[in-house]
């Protein structure tokens, strides 16, 4: 701290690159006779276990076939096949999403040449070794690809290496996202996909009539879209800058949500209703609201903000009760936007600011009502598609979609639990920490059965909740009370001096809070955070218990009941243990880079 | 003459009242941290705090903007008085700066971002002219080439300079500094004392507890020195340093001299 200039740390493994492996593999494993032990025991455990895994997948009983026949059923589940093109379109405008974003945020990883060569190396050693434990009956063309994919990486990598001696090339992200591409399509296209299956020790494949052979160009038009994306990202990104990064950050937080409830579900519109009910409400909180807010965002307008705000507050949790009792009707959509403008106009004042920020606040308003209520009314209204099994979600897209959108909404819940729960107000800090403990307390299955069984009996007539609402919620008011021991951690590290100083400066609570504090806060709980959402990743498996077709259901209880695969459930259990680990690990490598990042921009 | 207006010269005497504070009273729980202080600070005068560790110097000057409530007596600030008023609170902070021991610059912002960020929130000002005037305290603390920088990236000496101009930023009429200089490495307090004296000579009207005595015999207007939450001596520069009256104040300046 107390050097005029630093320049940022680089990351530790610049300097192994400097040691040969020979030294290094002296250094680290075989420094002394304890640590000559260990590691000779612990390479005889990962050989053994590797060996195990490779007895199982190609044991003589194990029938691929019935993952590779029902690669979509565990993708998208009952999805209609004529429809199918909706789950592309879908895939393309999350993905395009995704490759503008990681160039709008210029994402580099910092991926260097030398740790491609290393990389490489390190493919080339595994398959070589994988090859010399296969048993014995599995198949030739196994065997050969292993010595081929073998030598040619190990050499690869070496002369990769040899590139990038000091290990400082970095390899721009773009680059790396082709090659990764590159190598997807050439595996798409080279590997003969179809029916896999042992017969008598050989791997037979028929090429034809699966969905793997008939994905092949989707998949190459949503890999071009990746890279070409993140190359526009990165253009549209310098001429456009924050405005780019917003519109981004929007389309995260309701994008999904279209996708999911506008593409894939495609309403039956009655254009009737919509016109004389769902555009004029929208219309009447959009314009009215953003009047409202225009005219308190002004400065010196929070006194009148925080009167208009509390009775709006206090009307729409009257609505509420109401509903309740059914003094009233009201649509469920108009208490909603009640509520959601009350919150605002209380936030709204300590953000104020001149003509332009008020016209962007007034606008932003507009927009997301149009979104809003245009979601609300897809919701509502009836699909279009005629799907065989009730779940019109199944498969990975159920897991992905319910782990995406709790992760989603239970952060911003457990970080408003945490605050209260460190609040000054005593009712807060009592109720977020009975509702924390209680929800804690509690297994997960539990609170999912309370809201798919017995909150339906609690609802005011009329007032229905479907099955993948009521896991939806359910899982959130879960998660948030785990977000927010996360959080509250964080905010327990932010130290005193920052309120102080924040408060000197004249800031208000929110101010305060939302500039200050939470920024330091939910930097110091990336870890845990990310932890929590590995674990709401995984823990999707339980809505299979409530009535949900997620990947461990179908590959547990539907595959092995199909005639063909009668009782086959190891294959599928595995294949789905491997995508459930990718998405894990990559979660949890992505947010190790991020915290690097952060803590080479401080340089704290 | 009260014991706040001691050694009131007529030039001083003359001038508005910035700071008034009678019979402060603060108790931590059951521990009495200042009892019944009075202190009053002229215009444009600089008000040096001097006294023991624990004779309650950080805790009156935290009550001046808030930090601290106190819970008898009564302060006026610039003609308002402190109450529970929230509107009086934000009206006083933002009219006066505070400068803390350790800087508590704002880690995740950038120099720049530290220095506008009350300005943009607090005062609503545009984004560009935050910035402009930020450039310029910048060229003022003398460090206008570290703005896009993080404070982690700095020097003890740089951080506390950010610190004053990020206060200064809110155009204050009264600046407050709590040991600005105790946290710094020697080399590094004459930069930042560069700084306090600068902005003394522009006129700014400000309380320094410090222990640093080359900068109050040559800055200070007036010194008071306090003892276990008392006032127990006020007077000029000269007057401490050539024949204080008290022999707690002899004891002290004996003792730090
Ligand atoms: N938050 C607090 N809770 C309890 N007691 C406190 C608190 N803050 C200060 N005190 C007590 O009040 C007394 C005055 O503290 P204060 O920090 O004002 O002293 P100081 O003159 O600034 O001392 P120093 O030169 O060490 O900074 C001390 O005895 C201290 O222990
Ligand atoms: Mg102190």
């Amino acid at each position: 701290m107390s050097d005029v200039t630093m320049t940022p740390t680089s990351p530790s493994n610049g300097a192994s690159n400097r040691t040969s492996p020979l030294q290094w593999v002296r250094v680290n494993l075989f420094s002394s006779v304890s640590n000559t032990i260990q590691t000779i025991v612990f390479t005889a455990i990962t050989l053994g276990l590797l060996r195990a895994l490779l007895g199982q997948a190609f044991s003589e009983e194990a029938d691929w076939t019935s993952v590779s026949t029902n690669l979509r059923l565990l993708m998208i589940y009952n999805y209609p096949a004529d429809q199918i093109i909706r789950i592309w379109v879908s895939a393309a405008v999350v993905l395009l999403a995704a490759g503008l974003s990681l160039g709008a945020w210029k994402v580099e990883p910092g991926y260097t040449v030398g740790r491609l060569g290393r990389h490489l190396v390190g493919l080339g050693l595994f398959s070589l070794v994988t090859r010399l434990l296969l048993p014995v009956h599995a198949p030739d063309t196994v065997r050969t690809w292993l010595i081929i994919i073998g030598v040619v990486s190990l050499v690869a990598g070496v002369v990769v290496q040899r590139g990038d001696p000091d290990g400082d090339r970095v390899m721009g992200f773009g680059t790396v996202l082709s090659g990764v591409a590159l190598t997807f399509l050439a595996v798409l296209w080279l590997v003969p996909f179809g029916q896999y299956g042992l017969v008598d020790g050989v791997l037979v494949a028929e090429s034809g009539t699966t969905v793997a052979s008939s994905t092949k160009v989707p998949w190459t038009v949503l890999l071009i879209i990746v890279v070409a994306s993140h190359r526009v990202g990165i253009i549209l990104g310098r001429a456009l800058g924050r405005s780019l990064r917003a519109a981004l950050a929007a389309f995260w937080v309701v994008g999904p949500a279209f996708v999911i409830f506008v593409i894939l579900r495609d309403p039956a519109f009655d254009w009737a209703h919509v016109w004389s009910t769902d555009i004029p409400i929208a219309a009447m909180f959009g314009l009215g609201g953003a009047a409202v807010l225009y005219f308190v965002a002004a400065p010196g307008k929070t006194e009148v903000a925080r009167a208009v705000g509390a009775m709006l507050f206090a009307f729409a949790l009257f609505n509420w009760v109401a509903a309740f009792f059914g003094w009233y009707p009201m649509l469920q959509k108009v208490r909603i936007s009640f509520l959601i403008f009350a919150i605002v106009v209380l936030l709204v004042p300590a953000f104020a600011g001149d003509r332009s920020t008020r016209r962007r606040v007034a606008g932003g308003w507009v927009a997301a009502m149009v979104v809003f209520h245009w979601l609300l009314t897809a919701i509502n209204t009836e699909s279009t598609l005629v799907i065989t099994a009730p779940p019109f979600l199944g498969g990975f897209v159920l897991t992905v979609g319910i782990a995406y959108y709790v992760m989603l909404a239970s952060f911003p819940l457990g970080v408003l639990l945490s605050l209260a729960r460190t609040s000054k107000l005593p009712i807060f800090r009592v109720m977020s920490t009975g509702y924390i403990e209680v929800i804690r307390g509690v297994p997960l299955i539990t609170v999912l059965f309370f809201f798919s069984i017995m909150l339906p009996l609690f609802l005011p007539k009329g007032m229905g909740i479907s099955d993948l609402a009521a896991v939806f919620a359910g899982y959130t008011v879960f998660s948030a009370a785990y977000m927010a021991e996360n959080v509250r951690g964080g905010l327990q590290s932010v130290r005193r001096g920052q309120y102080e100083a924040a408060d000197a400066l004249g800031l208000t609570t929110v101010q305060r809070t939302s500039l200050i504090v939470l920024p330091q806060a939910l930097r110091v709980s990336i870890p845990n955070l990310v932890g929590q959402a590995i674990a709401v990743f995984k823990e999707t498996s339980l809505i299979a218990i409530v009535g949900g077709f997620d990947l461990l259901r179908i590959a547990n209880s539907t595959i092995p009941n199909q005639p063909d695969f009668l009782g086959q459930k190891r294959p599928g259990l595995l294949f789905i243990s491997l995508v459930y680990f990718v998405f894990a690990y990559s979660m949890s490598k992505s947010s190790q880079r991020l915290e690097a990042r952060l803590k080479d921009a401080q340089a704290r | 003459m009260s014991i706040a207006d001691q050694a009131l010269t007529e030039d001083l005497a003359s001038r508005d009242d910035m700071i008034v504070c009678t019979g402060v009273s603060k108790w931590f729980d059951d521990f009495q941290a200042l009892k019944g202080v009075d202190v009053t600070v002229k215009d444009r005068e600089v008000m040096v705090v001097l006294g023991p560790s624990g004779s309650g110097k950080s805790t009156l000057i935290r009550c001046i903007n808030r930090l601290e409530v106190h819970q008898e007596g009564s302060i006026f600030v610039d003609g308002i008085e402190l109450t529970n008023d929230t509107r009086n609170i934000e009206r006083i902070r933002s009219e006066v700066g505070m400068v803390f021991q350790q800087f508590n610059l704002f880690p995740h912002l950038s120099v720049i971002d530290n220095v506008t960020l009350a300005p943009v929130w607090v005062r609503k000002k545009s984004k560009v002219e935050a910035e402009q005037k930020a450039i310029e305290l910048l060229e003022r603390v003398g460090i206008p080439e570290q703005a896009q920088k993080y404070p982690g990236q700095l020097s003890g000496g740089q951080q506390q300079r950010v610190a004053i101009a990020r206060s200064l930023a809110m155009e204050p009429k009264i600046m407050l500094f709590d040991e600005p200089t105790s946290a710094l490495d020697p080399e590094m307090i004459a930069e930042v004392l560069d700084v306090m004296k600068d902005l003394a000579r522009g006129g700014m009207t400000m309380m320094v507890v410090t222990h640093e005595m080359g900068f109050a015999r040559e800055v200070a207007d007036r010194l008071v020195f306090m003892e276990s939450g008392e006032v127990v001596e006020v007077g000029t520069p000269e007057h401490f340093f050539t024949n204080p009256r008290e022999d707690r104040t002899k004891l002290f300046l004996s003792q730090i001299l």
